[in-house]
């Protein structure tokens, strides 16, 4: 006779496996949120520091007789830039130490002098105190990314200039400030030039074209399949067709856009049209099933009282279910623009990889989006180019957390419970 | 059903309203992967000291740059291409079949080619007979000299004791890639030349003298690893054992992590490369359809620009970048003729 | 100089729908009262404008798409003859020329006079076509706008036309899948048999060597250039095996946790986290992939001994498991609450305890769900593109070690296409090819998880 109130031990047992079950269903999902946090760390702690850049100050002259030509961009500005080097430091005299100094400061400081003087020509002839971008090396060192305590020769950074560092700044003539370059630019082989506003601009007018299309198209694709397909076989074939392409593989799409939209209609490479064009095929099957699912929530009650009072069919569905079941295609629009957003390999294949500086104007500019940006600052041999593919990433994450969020505020706020 | 009329003809109007497909007015620019970094600054420089857009440049590897370059005259046509190798014949005349027949070469400068691997250990000695037997697909049976066998060598020291037991792992560039011509013709040919056998075939045999001493090992021990330069450089730093093959420019850019390989008992610096005694180097060029010269605006400016003593010269801002200067005379006779768009001759 | 078309046509429509509905509602008054209209006036209002806009756009989208042919050929007209013998590439330079000089962009510099002359013509040509183009709309949109207008009469049947057209417009639009799909069959078929011509298809599916960078110029030693796709297809299976092994017990046992377990504020704080993991591009999971999870796996290798390859199949497969770990979950979720509560209730009722009640009835009941949930997961695995091109090798070695480098069909795609467009040799063909193979393999996988998944659904309904 075994005691009810004791269990025995095969209770004991059963009891075990099902502490142990919960365990491990416990323990699968902390598994993956430590994965979340930890890819969130990486990435933020390697990416932070591109959000400062090392920034040194020179005393420039701007002697009249360097203006001769009339056209001011004619002047000598990189030659201007190494004699004020130079006058900061007398003691450099020797050739192989000369080029030492001059590359402690970005090239890009003799086209911040050229700006200066075109905007105010008055500058002419005066001695200004100016703060020019250091040299992507010196700002990995400033940011500790450099060790100063190996060997010389493993160094990029010579013990001389070193030096040099040292003294700027314990003068307080080499700061780190706020790196607006990366927000106002494009993309550089200069890491401390490097921007990410062509990108982004990209992806905007990418964006724009995938939305303006697929929206429209995919709303009334969902209204015809939900509300007046006939259940016939084209019908049938049109749904397993549009389920079938939200699992196709996305480089697919981007084999499509090759042989189609560039090779066959002629529209120019590596240009937004074409990725547009590339990712609303892509994201039309979301936008279709986030439609349908939306309309489906629709009670037909409410079609049913429409229809009993006399309206078309057509009149139920544009005066009643749509509105109704807005909010949530709505929210189905705007994850598959985030998918869009982050989406790169299709882009590959349509050439959007390419060297490209100016911030594109129009949507028949070359231009870069955002992933493809990461992908080739992850292929770029300066060392400053990790963490700046990093804050790309921040940056791109950010922009889908604030559209994933709004899809969620959007649908709490506009959910209705029947 | 208004207003889904009105938003889809908003929308479908918004798209229209674009300007029909504007003409081409910046420079399109394809082709090497070694170049790339230096005509990427070029670019850069011209575009932000001119009023003319940046030119566009995508890296394609040397024998697709020529592929695309040769595909014909007209806007939807590469202007320039970069070549880590001259142009070959048989190029050339692809270019001709298409009407592409004033093609430029410019030579900008030299790169060396260089074995690098991870600066924990200590630096590979290697000659090019090595390099040879290490990487060629058919080698000769080191206990039968006179037949060619499949490569047998798994590790280094299995070719010579005196270099390290790890297993041979070699990432380097694909066929398209000039680096990977380069290579093939200044390191393990001359390496097979060093074999009897092999050296006699040159003469009774040309084409067996061709597979034998230019075909890479398919067996795993050469991974192919694209064009992607810097990739190959993150791998080397994460593996000990693996050998890189590229340019010295990204060697140069990555001396603190990385570390070139002697190759007959030189090692692949800035010095030993310019002055010819490090024997891998190659010559860096680009090419220029003389007939986009005056059509595709900011062409003569770009070449004015990659041709001048600040970009090209010894202490130019390409110098820094890796790129191993010509002496002076031969830089002034190309800029010579590129200021006077001399065109080549067919072969 | 466009830009002002389409609003004008936006601004008429709109003025022919509120004549139309004037119209309709005056006739209405006239005649005894609005039952006596067939249609709502409102239906007048939107047929009005739908027959003033349907022209002009249809004429204007003519116009933008042959605009650019039509001056063309005219300016080339206008061109002396010894520019006009040029070939048909050569032209396009000229044109092109002429194009920037008229923009007022920068030419060259030094183009010749007949350049400049044509540019002019250009200008002319191009502002005398648009404003006869505008007025051409702006005429297309009053004119059947006027007609529509006069034939509103009490008896036309606006609604029907105005629903009829509406319809159309929205089988146009579901059509757009088909033609995708179509799109995508027809644009990867045809390389793809052109492929096969050079490379036969037995040797294609059942070769075992994999080399495809075939030597660029008959004076190169290239690869052997076989094509053999059995070892990419094993390394995609490697990879996406790898993949499936990280993604279905720890997807399966939180879709579990979360819908048999958790605590409902648990669940509301769990699940967009674990949902974010499906929302980072890949691009940033081949990032980490490379630089983070491939040097420390080799690093753990190393130091127990192993022989870990950088581009280890484990290091991608791991992260890719990882992405795909939301797939598994969410769909597994949907499914397991898919159960009816009545079969766990009586499961409970018989004395098991909640495992055993997951075990042997919400598991066998959810098992059809939950595999095709997977199937869509490893069809997902398959396709995936960027992580394996940043952290995978390109070598294609047939081998099943999860320590060595193996290739992917993605991989070699992207390999073979970026920056090579030449059409013609096998080279470029085969990534169509592998392409094709692709999109078979994952339709089919997708066909049967769809059909699994609706009919499961159907059991409970």
């Amino acid at each position: 006779m075994t005691n009810l109130l004791e269990p025995g031990p095969k209770l004991r047992r059963r009891y075990r496996a099902e502490k142990i079950f919960k365990r491990m269903g416990l323990s699968a999902i902390i598994a993956s949120l430590c994965f979340v946090f930890f890819l969130f760390y990486t990435i933020i702690s390697d990416g932070y520091s591109a959000f400062t850049q090392t920034y040194i100050e020179i005393e420039v002259s701007f002697n009249k007789d360097l203006f001769t030509d009339a056209n001011i961009s004619k002047a000598d500005f990189p030659g201007l830039v190494k004699k004020s080097l130079l006058k900061m430091f007398p003691e450099v005299t020797k050739r192989q130490d000369k080029k030492l100094l001059y590359s402690l400061i970005s090239p890009s400081a003799a086209y911040t002098m050229q700006e200066l003087v075109e905007e105010t020509p008055k500058l002419i002839g005066t001695t200004q105190k100016i703060w020019v971008l250091a040299d992507d090396d010196v700002d990995m060192l400033i940011k500790g990314k450099y060790q100063r305590d190996v060997p010389e020769s493993n160094r990029r950074l010579k013990d001389l200039q070193l030096k040099w560092i040292d003294r700027l700044t314990a003068e307080g003539m080499l700061e780190k400030k706020f790196n607006t370059t990366f927000f106002t630019s494009g993309d550089s082989r200069e890491p401390e030039l490097a921007g990410i506003l062509g990108a982004a601009k990209g992806s905007l007018l990418t964006l724009l074209i995938t939305l303006s299309l697929s929206f429209p198209i995919g709303v009334a694709a969902a209204v015809y399949l939900e509300e007046f397909a006939p259940a016939n076989r084209w019908t049938d074939i049109i749904e397993v067709n549009i389920n079938n392409l939200a699992a196709v593989p996305s480089i697919i799409f981007g084999l499509l856009g090759l042989a189609i939209f560039i090779n066959f209609w002629g529209l120019p490479r590596s240009t937004p049209i074409v990725g547009g064009l590339v990712l609303t095929l892509m994201t039309l099957p979301t936008i279709i099933i986030a439609g349908r699912a939306s309309l489906k929530s629709v009670p037909p009650s409410i079609r049913e009282a429409a229809l009993g009072i006399g309206a078309s069919k057509m009149q139920t569905v544009t005066h009643h279910v749509l509105p109704l079941a807005l909010p949530g295609m709505l929210t189905g629009t705007i994850i598959g623009m985030a998918q869009a957003l982050g989406e790169t390999a299709p882009l590959l294949m349509i050439g959007m990889v390419a060297f490209i500086v100016d911030v594109p104007g129009s949507f028949t500019d070359p231009s870069a989006v955002l992933p493809v940006q990461i992908y080739l600052w992850a292929d770029s041999p300066e060392r400053a180019f990790t963490e700046k593919t990093s804050a790309a990433i921040m940056i791109l994450l950010a922009f889908l957390i604030a559209m994933n969020s709004l899809a969620v505020f959007l649908r709490k706020k506009f959910e209705i419970k029947w | 059903m208004k207003l889904k009329t009105i938003a889809a003809a908003g929308a479908l109007s918004l798209l229209l309203c674009g300007p029909a497909l504007a003409a081409r007015d910046y420079i399109s620019i394809v082709g090497s992967s070694t170049v790339y970094p230096f005509a990427t600054v070029v670019a850069e420089q011209f575009g932000k000291t001119t009023g003319y857009k940046t030119p566009k440049i995508e890296s394609t590897g040397s024998g697709g740059g020529f592929k695309l370059f040769c595909g014909g005259v007209g806007i939807n046509h590469p202007d320039i291409t970069n070549a880590s190798r001259a142009i070959k014949s048989s190029e050339m005349e692809k270019c001709a079949e298409n009407g592409v027949n004033d093609i430029v070469e410019v030579k900008i400068g030299y790169d060396g080619i260089v074995l690098a691997h991870s600066k924990s250990v200590a630096p590979l000695k290697l000659t090019r007979q090595e390099i040879f037997l290490a990487l060629a697909k058919d080698v000769p049976d080191p206990k039968n000299p006179g037949k060619i066998i499949p490569n047998p060598y798994k590790t280094w020291n299995e070719i010579n004791s005196n270099l390290p037991p790890t297993k041979i792992e070699v990432l380097g560039p694909p066929p398209t890639s000039g680096t990977r011509d380069a290579f093939v013709e200044l390191a393990m040919e001359t390496g097979a030349d060093s074999f009897d056998v092999i050296k006699a075939m040159k003469k009774t045999d040309k084409e067996g003298y061709k597979a034998l001493s230019q075909t890479v090992r398919e067996d795993g021990a050469y991974v192919e690893a694209g064009e992607n330069d810097n990739l190959i450089v993150q791998k080397l730093q994460a593996n000990p054992a693996a050998v890189g093959i590229f340019g010295f420019s990204f060697l140069d850019q990555n001396s603190d992590v990385i570390q070139g390989s002697f190759i007959e008992d030189m090692p692949p610096t800035f010095e030993a490369i310019a002055d010819g005694s490090y024997p891998v180097s190659r010559p860096l060029y680009f090419y220029v359809k003389k007939a986009h010269v005056d059509v595709i605006p900011g062409m003569k400016g770009y070449l004015d620009e990659f041709t001048s003593e600040k970009a090209w010269g010894e202490d130019g801002y390409l110098a820094d970048k890796g790129l191993i200067p010509m002496p002076a005379a031969e830089r002034k006779q190309y800029h010579e003729n590129v200021a006077a768009l001399k065109t080549l001759e067919m072969k | 100089m466009f830009s002002y078309i389409t609003p004008c046509v936006l601004l008429l429509s709109i003025a022919a729908y509120y004549l139309g509905t004037r119209r309709a509602n005056s006739i209405a008054a006239a005649s005894g009262g609005m039952k006596e209209l067939h249609s709502l006036p409102t239906h007048y209002g939107v047929f009005t404008a739908i027959c003033s806009a349907a022209p002009a756009l249809i004429i204007f989208a003519l116009w933008i798409f042959f605009e650019d042919k039509i001056i063309s050929v005219l300016v080339t007209r206008s061109l002396p003859a010894d520019l006009q013998q040029l070939s048909a590439n050569e032209l396009t330079l000229v044109l092109n020329e002429v194009k920037n000089i008229a923009y007022g962009g920068f030419g060259a510099g030094h183009s010749g006079e007949a350049v400049q002359a044509a540019a002019k013509t250009y200008n002319l040509l191009s502002e005398f076509a648009s404003n006869l183009v505008a007025g051409l709309v702006i005429v297309a949109c009053i004119v059947p706008g006027c007609i529509a207008y006069k034939k509103i009469t009490k008896d036309l049947r606006a609604r029907n036309i105005v629903e009829t057209t509406g319809m159309a417009f929205l089988i146009c639009c579901s059509g757009v899948a088909i033609l995708t799909t179509l799109g995508i069959v027809l644009s990867v078929l045809f390389e793809a048999i052109r492929f096969f011509q050079s490379v036969p298809l037995t040797d294609f599916i059942f070769g075992l060597d994999w080399s495809p960078q075939t030597a660029m110029r008959v004076d190169q030693a290239g690869s052997s250039g076989a094509f053999g796709a059995v070892p990419v297809f094993a390394g995609t299976l490697l990879i996406a095996v790898i993949a499936m092994m990280v993604a279905i017990p720890i997807g399966l046992l939180s879709a579990i946790y979360l819908s048999e377990y958790a605590s409902p504020t648990f669940r509301t704080w769990a699940k967009p986290i674990l949902e974010i993991l499906a929302g980072i591009p890949t691009v940033v999971y081949g990032f980490f992939a490379a630089l983070t999870v491939a040097p420390l796996i080799r690093d753990l290798g190393s130091a127990t001994g192993f022989t870990v390859s950088s581009e280890s199949a484990l290091a991608a497969g791991l992260v890719m498991g990882i992405m795909i770990i939301p797939f598994v979950s969410s769909l597994s979720d949907d499914v397991i609450h898919a159960v009816p509560q009545s079969m766990r209730d009586g499961s409970f009722g018989l004395g098991a305890t909640h495992f055993e009640t997951i075990r042997y009835v919400v598991i066998p009941a959810a098992l059809p769900g939950i595999v095709g949930s997977i199937l869509l997961a490893v069809s997902r695995a398959i396709g995936e593109t960027m992580i394996v091109v940043m952290a995978a090798g390109l070598s294609a070695n047939l081998s099943f070690n999860p320590l060595s480098a193996v290739t992917t069909v993605t991989v070699q795609i992207v390999t073979l296409l970026v920056g090579d467009q030449e059409f013609d040799s096998p080279k470029t063909l085969a990534a169509f090819a592998l392409g094709l193979l692709l999109f078979v393999f994952t339709l089919l996988l997708n066909v049967i998880a769809l059909r699994v998944v609706r009919k499961y659904r159907e059991q409970y309904e």
